[in-house]
């Protein structure tokens, strides 16, 4: 949708794009920008070794007569936006690659508004800044409006969104639901709009099962977003970790699994202390991991179903290290009906050509086939449509109560709080508290999450 | 505690003191400045153990004997800052010297030899270039075919014989205005020129946008089609030009290959600071590091060491440039 | 489906091949003897050998420019073994090719240890081997090898050419190894996609270890059976031989970006590579002999 909008992606059918009135479309981001549409990206699109000035003005720098760029005219020109965004000591000569997150958002606001944009697409601009920089965001973007700019701003943070708007537009699976203004709608109307059915379908809890602790961890540190976290976790139980994006749920994971060993702590795999140094040790003591990136971390994708789902149990089925091809499809038939993963009818298909939701089962089916005791799922349903969320919920639920000790890493507090037996809420690093289901709510969960930082809000 | 820290950095403003000056000199051009300390140091070292070493006639030597390499590593840091490779060019620069010799020897007035192999080069690099950006086929596998025609067409071409007799007027290379040999003219005036251009262009600081983010790139709106296609054509000029100062040199010109050739070239790029994986770089660094392999190997010679472990020596630096480097980016981490 | 899928690059190659064989075949009445066939195959060992191995280097994205040095440099290393330092000529041999199978493993090293890219880490290398072979033997070369040794590169074994039974054994080997044994499962694994094969518990730095090494020690087995072929060691042995080997590995379908590739495309692109050189040059030689 931004990037129709923006002109990355062209429209494929219909639909006429209007800008005060008159009837637009473009094919490039260039078309966009001549229109006066700026987007501002959610993965900041910024060439680290260039300067402020060189980045805002790449494509567009302000010409001397004999087409040379005008140096001094392009930094005064960068100057006056970085002042009009609140950033008066930031060097227009200073290179990107040194500049810290917000900043670097800065320079791709100043960067859209240096074509004179009078439409700015903000895309998630929240999503990977500390709340102390998302504050500063918001009083700039109060500002860019007063100055008579339309912002369209795409947020999952309701709070940012009632703090914003005038409007407000959900979108849900590429089509729309409805549009409202601000004061029309609250909180819970938001979120059935954008859910689009009742909570109870999409979580179906199962009742637990709870056994003895598998799982132990005792002050476990990892850089500087994994500070002493300890936590126990039993059979059958499902234990939701929530936190806002950067508060370390990932870095932990990464640390329990062995991507990134923890550098001090000890962990008790059914009461016996381990190291955990690797992927592998990790797997061989029953952890298995469902990453958050399932594209980049999770599958192979030119490699087809079979290959994949065999992936993280291969040395266990071969002899002499020679792969048993007619055993690993029959296993990967099996593990594919069992999870319902459907495919064009068989498991040689790439697993690249599936979609989303049947990608994450598949990535499920090839941790399940080393046996797991412990199950780490790391924003299990992100990227994923409705339908398919429910049933890899369904599957959690099962595996539960088979016994397997869960842990679920999830932005979603609805699936959170939908999911877990037990809710430990992460926040800059540390357990901050560890909540029962029964006295979770969402206001108790979201103020856990964010306490900390109203407390230095405070101070 | 967290707010103020956010102030600080959104506070900092860069000293213009004449420190924070020769700081920001040394942030940008680190690689450059301790490239020219190396060649300075070897200078004094060698020429304090053997004066005949800082001699007008052997720094002319060393200077102008490799000033081919450093053009032609201008072109090849284009290349590798825009995100590709060219192993081609050390068969490119052999056929364009038969070329240029050729017409040299038939009789055409010489500016046409000089002339040709640079509009040649260019021509043979636009090829390369259609493929690598409107094909998309990577650039690796491009030159390598490029290299491989190139060298068979002048093996079966040539039969492997020499060319000789070549007319006076011809030898551009052996001409000394006030005394300095002109192939250290072209080095420092082209690689002056190419500096400028990529630090002032708007299409030379697309090239570092291109190779360090791709998709970004178009986003901005660059054409990055037609921009490869032209810095290969570029880079086909530049070996054009590199091969007149090494044709020129001897009375006669062999119709094979210099061997590794396109690994020298690559490599005074990398060394220079040029990141092989694109999007950083300069060309004053790639021509400081052509001429210090150049003074390494003089400096054996002088110092009684034997020049067969030049490549030794030129290998460790390497290594140890490269070790360096991603030592430090770790620690920045 | 999916196999007929890799297949196709090898078969369309393979139809090439026969095609050109049977073209150069009637240029030259000479070209289609078995004498040619089995004295091309000889002339084609080296950097056979060595393309195999850079088959699996660039399925896993990787590359390995250094192979012409670690020739040369093995090469010198066995010559000055057995001259200078009077060892015998076997365990001259032997301590050379575990030498050049070092040099292997010492890029390994760089490229796992210190993540250094493959390309950079390699380039360096190929400066230093060839570097280190130069400074050994200051250009002189080593000749006057006993008879037997010359069994291994001039020989002959049931007819074939003996260097030839060993291209032969190693690309059979290689072939399986690359097609049915979770080694070459993971290799492909890592040539798609590092990061997801590190996820999935795959031994990816000790997997790239051992191919890096597995590269060094092709190369310094082509580099002893060089010196028997020519009855002579020289530094600059082995020049170029890097690009070679890659040409053959890309002709033969494996990506350069890691992922696809096989063995037999590499092997098949081989004797087309050889069948060109060897009957492109006939012409030029027909022409030249009357001459010399």
């Amino acid at each position: 949708m931004i990037k129709i909008l923006s002109g990355l992606h062209a429209p494929d059918s219909g639909g006429v794009i209007e800008i005060e009135g008159q009837p637009v479309s473009f094919s490039t981001t260039r078309d966009a920008s001549r229109a006066g549409i700026a987007t501002v990206y959610q993965e900041l699109l910024l060439f680290p070794e260039l300067t402020i000035t060189e980045n805002i003005f790449l494509g567009h720098s302000p010409r001397r007569r004999w087409g040379g760029i005008d140096w001094a005219e392009a930094r005064s020109r960068a100057r006056r936006l970085l002042d009009s965004l609140d950033c008066y000591a930031l060097d227009t000569d200073t290179k990107v690659s040194t500049l810290s997150v917000a900043q670097r958002q800065r320079v791709e606001i100043a960067k859209a508004l240096s074509h004179d944009a009078r439409v700015l697409i903000m895309d998630e601009p929240t999503a990977s800044l500390p709340q102390a920089d998302v504050d500063q965001l918001m009083d700039v973007v109060k500002k860019l409006r007063a100055q008579g700019v339309a912002i369209i701003y795409v947020s999952h943070r309701m709070s940012e969104i009632f703090e914003l708007a005038d409007r407000v537009t959900v979108l849900r699976d590429g089509a729309l639901i409805g549009t409202h203004a601000i004061d029309e709608v609250d909180e819970a109307k938001l979120v059935s709009m954008m859910v689009g059915r009742a909570i109870e379908q999409l979580f179906p809890k199962v009742e637990p099962n709870i056994g003895e602790v598998v799982f132990e961890a005792e002050g476990l540190n990892c850089g500087p977003l994994v500070k002493n976290v300890s936590f126990s976790l039993r059979r059958g139980e499902i234990l939701g970790v929530a936190g806002l994006i950067g508060s370390g749920r990932t870095e932990l994971a990464l640390a329990l699994f062995g991507i990134t060993p923890a550098t001090s702590g000890t962990i008790r795999v059914k009461g016996k202390q381990e190291v955990i140094r690797s992927p592998r040790s990790a797997r061989d003591l029953g952890i298995a991991y469902v990453p958050e990136d399932r594209g980049l971390q999770g599958l192979v994708k030119p490699l087809p179903i079979s290959q994949n789902i065999s992936m993280a149990s291969l040395d266990r089925m071969t002899t002499f290290s020679i792969i048993p091809f007619a055993e690993e499809a029959r296993r990967a038939l099996a593990a594919v009906k069992r999870l319902g993963v459907r495919s064009r009818g068989d498991v040689h298909q790439a697993v690249g050509e599936l979609s989303g939701g049947n990608q994450q089962k598949v990535v499920v089916a090839k941790w399940l086939e080393t046996q797991p005791e412990i199950l780490i799922l790391d924003e299990p349903t992100r990227g994923v449509d409705v339908g398919a969320k429910a049933e890899i919920h369904a599957v959690m639920g099962e595996l539960a109560q088979k016994g397997l000790a869960i842990i679920m890493i999830s932005s979603e507090l609805p699936e959170v709080l939908g999911m877990s037996d037990r809710i430990m809420v992460i926040n800059n690093g540390s357990v901050v508290e560890t909540i029962d289901r029964a006295d979770a709510t969402p206001e108790s969960v979201g103020m856990a999450m964010t306490a900390e930082q109203k407390k230095m809000d405070a101070a | 505690m967290m707010v103020a820290e956010d102030n600080g950095s959104f506070g900092r403003r860069s000293a213009t003191s004449r420190a924070g000056f020769f700081k920001k000199l040394y942030t940008e051009y680190g690689q450059e400045i301790v490239i020219l300390g190396a060649i300075i140091v070897l200078l004094i070292v060698v020429g304090s153990y053997n004066p005949r070493f800082l001699s007008v006639r052997n720094l002319n030597t060393i200077f102008a004997g490799n000033a081919y390499i450093a053009v032609a590593a201008i072109g090849m840091s284009m290349v590798i800052i825009t995100g590709h490779i060219d192993v081609s060019v050390g068969a490119l620069i052999g056929v364009l010297a038969t070329i240029s010799g050729t017409i040299a020897v038939s009789g055409y007035p010489v500016w046409l030899a000089w002339l040709a192999p640079v509009v040649i080069g260019a021509a043979i690099n636009m090829v390369v270039g259609i493929l690598v950006a409107y094909a998309r086929i990577p650039s690796i596998v491009v030159t390598l075919g490029m290299m491989s025609i190139l060298r068979g067409g002048l093996i079966s071409v040539t039969g492997g014989d020499w060319i000789s007799g070549l007319p006076k007027s011809f030898m551009i290379s052996q001409l000394k205005p006030f005394g300095v040999p002109a192939p250290i003219y072209f080095m420092v005036a082209l690689t002056l020129l190419a500096a400028f251009w990529m630090r002032y262009s708007a299409f030379g600081r697309s090239l570092y946008a291109m190779g360090g983010n791709a998709e970004a790139a178009r986003a901005t709106g660059i054409p990055i089609e037609r921009r490869t296609m032209i810095v290969f054509m570029i880079h086909g000029a530049f070996a054009g030009l590199a091969t007149i100062l090494f044709a020129t040199q001897l009375q006669i010109i062999q119709s094979t290959v210099p061997p590794n050739l396109e690994l020298t070239v690559i490599t005074a790029a990398v060394i220079g600071g040029v990141s092989i994986l694109g999007g950083t770089g300069t060309v004053i660094g790639s021509t400081f590091a052509a001429i210090l392999f150049a003074t390494i190997g003089s400096a054996l010679i002088f110092t009684n060491v034997s020049a067969y472990w030049l490549r030794a020596v030129i290998g460790t630096l390497i290594l140890v440039t490269v070790l360096v480097d991603v030592m430090r980016r770790r620690n920045k981490r | 489906m999916h196999i007929r899928k890799i297949l196709r690059h090898e078969t369309i190659l393979a139809v090439l091949t026969v095609i050109v064989l049977i073209v150069l075949s009637f240029q030259s009445d000479r070209f289609f003897t078995v004498d040619n066939l089995l004295n091309q195959g000889r002339l084609m060992t080296e950097v056979g050998l060595i393309a195999i191995m850079m088959t699996f280097v660039i399925a896993t994205g990787g590359i390995d420019l250094s192979v012409g040095s670690i020739v040369g440099l093995t090469a010198i290393l066995m010559g000055v073994f057995w001259k200078n330092l009077g060892m015998p000529l076997p365990a001259a041999m032997i301590l050379a090719i575990i030498s050049g199978t070092l040099a292997g493993f010492g890029n390994g090293v760089i490229i796992t240890r210190f993540s250094v890219p493959p390309l950079i880490a390699t380039l360096a290398t190929l400066a230093l081997y060839r570097g280190i072979a130069e400074g050994i033997s200051q250009a002189r070369s080593v000749r006057g090898y006993p008879d037997w040794f010359y069994v291994l590169g001039q020989g002959e074994f049931a007819g074939v050419p003996t260097q030839l039974w060993i291209l032969l054994v190693v690309a059979v080997v290689s072939a399986l190894v690359l097609g049915v044994t979770r080694i070459g499962r993971t290799v492909y694994a890592i040539g798609f996609n590092e990061v997801a094969a590190r996820f999935s518990g795959l031994p990816v730095d000790r997997t790239k270890l051992a191919i890096y090494t597995a590269s060094g020690f092709a190369a310094a087995l082509a580099g002893v059976i060089f010196v028997s072929r020519v009855s002579t060691t020289r530094s600059d042995m082995g020049t170029g031989l890097e690009l070679d080997a890659i040409t053959a590995v890309v002709l033969g379908g494996t990506s350069i970006y890691g992922g696809r590739g096989t063995i037999a495309g590499t092997f098949i692109a081989l004797v087309l590579i050889q069948g060109l050189k060897n009957g492109l040059s006939w012409p030029a030689l027909r022409e030249k002999e009357p001459s010399c």
